[in-house]
């Protein structure tokens, strides 16, 4: 507690420090830089040692804090249990590497923008998410809350000169205030009914059924817009791409999963939730799993798809969750406990391999100057750093054997499978639903980023001839290395993340340890951690044996007695260019585009996504150019809500007329107001 | 002991069944056809010859091939043949077994793109596509072997534990086979979904995106689309044939009959069937996923009835 | 006994999908001829142990007059009108198919809650009648071509006869009488209508037959 205590004081410091020093871009970035290490390792300590704790007794251990007197409404309560120490243990990891990647980004605009600002604002941000993890007051989480919504937004406008960006920023702020109006009412009527806005308060009220069910649906609202949820999610894919890169992974690993947060901390409080409530989670998640991954796979421009994905993921995380909630309702505690820790673990991971992508594309975007995936190709050898992470942080978000992403999944997979198993006829069906989708997702998110990757990075360039790119600085590359070391690390040996989770869902769930939990979980962890090691070692044996070969061959071609072997020379590999079946006149445009390759799946789906490509067939013996264009409609966007909004824009021209502009209407309608009470009351 | 035999069937056996499919086809085409150890002689063959690489491809496709086939040997690793145990098994392992097939898909078409062939990134783009549905009735089939058998195992599953399944739920599992059925010609590009004879854009799916590997590298290749035919016809025919006998030698003997006529039974349809329209493979998934959804349906209603 | 008929009605169920699935019409006729010869053998499979005469007739009336002849017919009708293919069906053949898998599990969801005053020897019968019909009904809603309605009617009229098998025990000479003729005089209406409809305006989609509304 000391711990984060000193490293909020350090990142208040220094943020005042940075302003003061703004104009000198050296003073302010080392400031910002040994501040943000310092604060960002103190926090881990203190995250850590929270989460090492061998306690087995119950509540696990806490520390807290309440000052004295009272602001507005509420108190400053904090306190750190295992479930906030995971979260500030992914937002410490996070921030740094986001905070050093920066400092490298942004050596390009000093005397440009206000960069000092934006810096001091950077850490303002970790202050402000830091008590929204540990805040333990309704009001105080609020607070905070809002403070974080408006910080957030004026990090996200830094290129605040462009009209798109300024646009996205406004639909951020207008979508988290919605959300922030259903918080507001649930934690009025959680108060209310607890009389006292403090959590560990409202957490002894037995609530009942159908106002369980009323919360679920708020809290479900407010949170479900931040962690973007479909149908709420239209101001995700606007924010990620206007905002720099080390925003977006902030916004994309941190801001988001405050939002499921806020959902798990409503569950902790509130225990009991009616079956229905994590059915519809279910289908909400399943829905915004295959959503979010089918419009990824319609996007060009990588950071869209990223943002898309960040959906996608969502989704998986709260499959977890809804897993969770359906088999506590059914009191099956090895599915609720298995249901949490997947959502957990799959949170965790999340954000450092989509931590990751982001900053990957954002020196891939700093390099090359576009996100536009269709101009792109072949950078794989002129960007060697930027290529290999991109390539970890990939197959992580697929979920493939060897990285992080797929422990949780594999987590994911046994809490349904566990409620395939324990479950009525009813549970049975909607767990098997969500093996089918999470089957589902998993495979079009390998598509997704296997076009992504490849069409990036693979083949050859195919905008004209190959520029000389940059490659990233040392700033930027030293975070990116240190998450894909943790993707690497969690993949491989995922042993201490998954036992952090598991204290998390104690902490969720309020209750020890379930019995057969290291036999079910713990034990097939070690088995894979061995099929890995021994996959490991067949590919060293076959890439022996193959260097064997070819150098072994070597030499021998004189004897053989084959003409175009010894054209040849010796069996070295040969390198050529590709072979393309004898046309004449091959380009780099004629390789397959990121439009051709998602072409498939899309017309599979084309009802859903309402996919459409226009062009003009050439015609005659010698075409001229012709264009092709494919689109997808965003569903939720262009039939839900901007028919709302012009609506709501239209009724409110209807009602202009009460605002006339002349001061003596304003004093009439006074006037009416007060004889209008006056005759109330004497009634 | 156990183990060591396993590995040794694992090892030596799947490109006799290539030979077997293609002396069946020979045999419905009127010829002698290939000799059955042909795989054999190509693979030795291919391991002799030089590799040609493009300038335009890096590390990831001299890479892929050994990848590929490691992930593959772990997935055979994971599964019971006859009646030997896999080396290794643990609850849940079904997940991994998917998606260890997953990684080898992924990183051919990693390798497939990397070649800046227009050929590779249609076969890339196919193969990610009917990859995608057809893991979702893999999923399903699993689930539905999982809840019968009341296991979380490979190993559990099938030494024993679908052991009366056909006596309790009688035909349905007929339904839960023939989506397993539609699996493995889909995985492994079997007609009617894909021609493995052929070179032609037209038909090609898996062949296409490995058109730019040769030497030792095809010869990994190869010996990959063996051993994912043999695992995933071990599947099947375990899920068929549930019986033991519990010992080694004659379960091991009806193993081998019983593959022998998987492969023969493949055979005949190549030569039967005409290859599907490209556009009409979706649909034929989506059948086997129905078919499989028809079978969980039932199976429930009658375990819990 | 039990167990063939299972494996039967699955396999009427398959043939089923497979009718709903195929957009040419001759392999759909040849499917649903299929289908209803191994719909007639249903009554040997329910009633082994008390086969009486009407029950041989009715079953050996169902695959004669379903099985040979109506098929016959149909191919001579479509041979007549010139039409191969549905090419433009109201509903698209993926569509089509997931509805008719959520029917199916919808009746078999459904079945599972419905208790019967007799008892059945088979859980799988009144399921399998409730897809057909509702397949049938997809069929009809869903084409545009006249003969796939039709076909569509007869794949319904399929359903109907599996449901009445069961009460054949009960009702036997009304039931079979009342299905037989229906079905025969449903379709000798529709293939004079077809026929007079070709010969007067030489087209067999239905959406040129609202303009007959006035």
């Amino acid at each position: 507690m000391i711990f984060l205590l000193i490293s909020l004081f350090i990142l208040a410091m220094a943020s005042v420090l940075i302003l003061l020093f703004s104009r000198s871009r050296k003073t302010s970035s080392f400031l910002f830089l040994w501040s943000l290490i310092a604060a960002s390792l103190l926090g881990l300590c203190c995250a850590l040692s929270i989460l090492c704790q061998k306690t087995a007794t119950l509540p696990v251990f806490e520390q807290y804090l309440r000052l004295p007197g009272h602001f507005p409404l509420g108190e400053f309560y904090i306190s750190i249990d295992a479930l906030s120490a995971f979260f500030l243990l992914l937002l410490f990891i996070l921030s740094l590497a986001a905070g050093i990647y920066g400092i490298g980004y942004l050596r390009d605009y000093e005397g440009k923008r206000n960069v000092g600002v934006h810096l001091a604002l950077f850490h303002w941000l970790t202050i402000v998410m830091v008590l929204v993890l540990v805040a333990k007051n309704a009001v105080l989480f609020l607070a905070a809350w809002e403070l974080m919504t408006i910080i957030s937004y004026f990090l996200v406008t830094f290129y605040n000169d462009n009209e798109g960006v300024r646009k996205a920023g406004f639909i951020y702020l207008v979508a988290a205030h919605a959300g922030f109006f259903c918080l507001a009412i649930m934690f009025m009527v959680m108060g209310a009914h607890a009389s006292s806005m403090n959590f560990d308060q409202m957490s002894f009220v037995q609530f009942s059924p159908g106002l369980a069910a009323l919360l679920f649906i708020l809290a479900f609202l407010g949170f479900g817009v931040k962690a973007g949820f479909i149908p709420f999610h239209i101001w995700l894919p606007r924010a990620h791409p206007a905002a720099p890169s080390y925003i977006s992974a902030i916004l994309s690993g941190v801001l988001i999963k405050v939002g499921i947060y806020g959902l798990m901390r409503v569950i902790t409080i509130i225990k009991d939730f009616p079956l229905w409530c994590g059915i519809m989670l279910l289908m909400m998640a399943v829905l915004s799993g295959v959503g979010g991954v089918l419009y990824a796979l319609s996007q060009h421009e990588i950071k869209k798809l990223l943002a898309y994905s960040t959906i996608d993921n969502v989704g998986i995380i709260t499959l977890g969750l809804g897993t969770g909630m359906i088999g506590h309702a059914y009191h099956q505690d090895t599915v609720a406990f298995i249901g949490y820790a997947a959502a957990l673990l799959h949170t965790f991971n999340h954000a450092i391999f989509k931590g990751l992508l982001f900053l990957s594309a954002g020196s891939l975007i700093h390099s090359t100057h576009t996100g536009e995936m269709e101009r792109m190709g072949g950078l794989f050898k002129l960007l060697p750093w930027t290529g290999h992470l991109f390539l970890i942080g990939s197959l992580s978000i697929c979920g493939l054997p060897l990285f992080n992403g797929f422990i949780s999944e594999w987590l994911v997979f046994r809490a349904l499978l566990e409620g395939v198993f324990h479950l009525d006829l009813f549970g049975i069906i909607f767990s098997s639903l969500g093996i089918v989708a999470l089957g589902l997702i998993g495979g079009l998110a390998a598509f997704c980023f296997a076009k992504a990757f490849g069409i990036i990075f693979l083949g050859k360039y195919r905008s004209g001839e190959e520029h000389h790119f940059v490659e990233a600085n040392l700033f930027m590359r030293v975070p990116m290395a240190m998450l894909a070391a943790i993707c690497i690390f969690g993949g491989i040996f995922p042993i201490y993340t998954v036992l952090y989770a598991f204290r998390g869902a104690q902490v969720i769930t309020g209750m020890q340890l379930p019995e057969g939990i290291s036999s079910a979980i713990l034990i097939p962890l070690l088995m894979i951690t061995k099929v890995l090691m021994i996959g490991v070692i067949i590919f060293a044996f076959l890439a022996i044996l193959r260097k064997f070969l070819t150098s072994h061959f070597k030499g021998h071609s004189r004897e053989s007695g084959s003409s175009c072997r010894t054209l040849a020379g010796a069996r070295d590999p040969i390198q050529t260019e590709t072979w393309i079946c004898a046309y004449q006149h091959v380009t780099s445009r004629m390789q397959y585009s990121a439009s051709s390759f998602s072409k498939p799946v899309l017309k599979i789906f084309r009802s859903i996504l309402f996919f459409k490509v226009d062009t003009t067939i050439p015609k005659g013996y010698f075409p001229g150019k012709t264009k092709l264009n494919s689109s997808v409609k965003d569903v939720s966007q262009d039939l839900f809500f901007r028919p709302l909004f012009y609506a709501i824009k239209k009724l409110s021209r209807i009602l202009k007329w009460i605002q006339s502009g002349h001061t003596q209407v304003y004093v009439l309608y006074i006037l009416f107001l007060l004889v209008i009470l006056l005759i109330w009351k004497l009634h | 002991m156990n183990t060591f035999l396993h590995l040794i069937i694992l090892v030596v056996f799947p490109p006799l069944l290539l030979g077997i499919i293609g002396k069946t086809k020979a045999f419905f085409a009127g010829k002698i056809g290939p000799p059955l150890l042909q795989t054999y002689y190509d693979l030795f063959k291919l391991m002799q010859k030089a590799s040609v690489y493009s300038l335009t491809s890096n590390w990831i496709f001299k890479a892929a091939p050994m990848v590929c086939l490691s992930a593959i040997f772990a997935a055979g690793i994971l599964m019971p043949i006859a009646s030997f145990k896999a080396p290794v098994q643990f609850a849940g392992d079904l997940v991994f077994f998917v998606y260890l097939f997953a990684l080898a898909r992924f990183v051919t078409i990693l390798a497939a793109l990397d070649t800046g062939s227009s050929f590779e990134g249609m076969g890339a783009s196919r193969e990610a596509t009917f990859g995608c549905l057809s893991e979702i009735a893999m999923f399903l089939d699993l689930t539905i072997l999982a809840l019968l058998a009341q296991k979380l195992s490979l190993s559990g599953i099938f030494l024993g534990g679908l052991a009366s399944s056909w006596f309790l739920v009688g035909p349905v599992l007929i339904l839960v086979v023939v989506s397993l059925f539609l699996l493995l010609l889909v995985e492994n590009s079997r007609i009617p979904i894909d021609d493995p004879d052929t070179h032609l854009e037209l038909t090609m799916i898996h062949e296409v995106m490995v058109l730019d590997h040769s030497g030792v590298d095809l010869a990994y290749i190869v010996y990959g689309k063996a051993l994912k035919l043999f695992i995933l016809g071990t599947l099947l025919i375990s899920v068929i044939f549930t019986f033991r006998f519990h010992d080694h030698l004659m379960d091991t003997g009806f193993f081998i009959i019983e593959i022998m006529g998987l492969a023969v039974l493949i055979g005949i349809i190549e030569s039967t069937m005409a290859r599907l329209r490209m556009n009409k493979v979706p649909y034929l998934l989506l059948s086997a996923f129905i078919f499989s959804i028809i079978g969980f349906i039932v199976i429930l209603l009658r375990g819990h009835s | 006994m039990n167990v063939w008929l299972d494996a039967i009605l699955i396999l009427v169920i398959i043939l089923g999908l497979f009718i709903v699935a195929s957009t040419r019409l001759g392999t759909t006729i040849q499917i649903f001829a299929a289908q209803s010869l191994i719909l007639g053998t249903v009554p040997f499979f329910m009633y082994a142990h008390e086969l009486e005469f009407f029950i041989v007739f009715v079953s050996i009336a169902a695959i004669v007059l379903r099985g040979f002849l109506m098929p016959k017919y149909l191919f001579w009708a479509i041979r007549h009108v010139s039409v191969r293919n549905e090419v433009s069906p109201y509903i698209g053949i993926g569509a089509t198919l997931l509805l008719s898998a959520a029917s199916i599990v919808g009746s078999f969801l459904l079945a599972s809650k419905l208790t019967f005053p007799i008892k059945i020897c088979s859980d799988m019968v009144i399921p399998s009648s409730f897809s057909l019909i509702i397949m049938g009904f997809i069929l009809i809603v869903g084409r545009t071509k006249a003969i796939s309605q039709v076909i569509g009617y007869l794949v319904l009229e399929n359903g109907i006869f599996l449901f009445a098998i069961l009460l054949l025990k009960k009702m036997p000479l009304l039931v079979e009488m009342g299905i037989l003729l229906d079905l025969f005089i449903a379709t000798v209406v529709m293939g004079i209508v077809v026929n007079n409809i070709t010969d007067d305006f030489n087209i067999t989609d239905t959406n040129e037959l609202t303009t007959l509304k006035d």
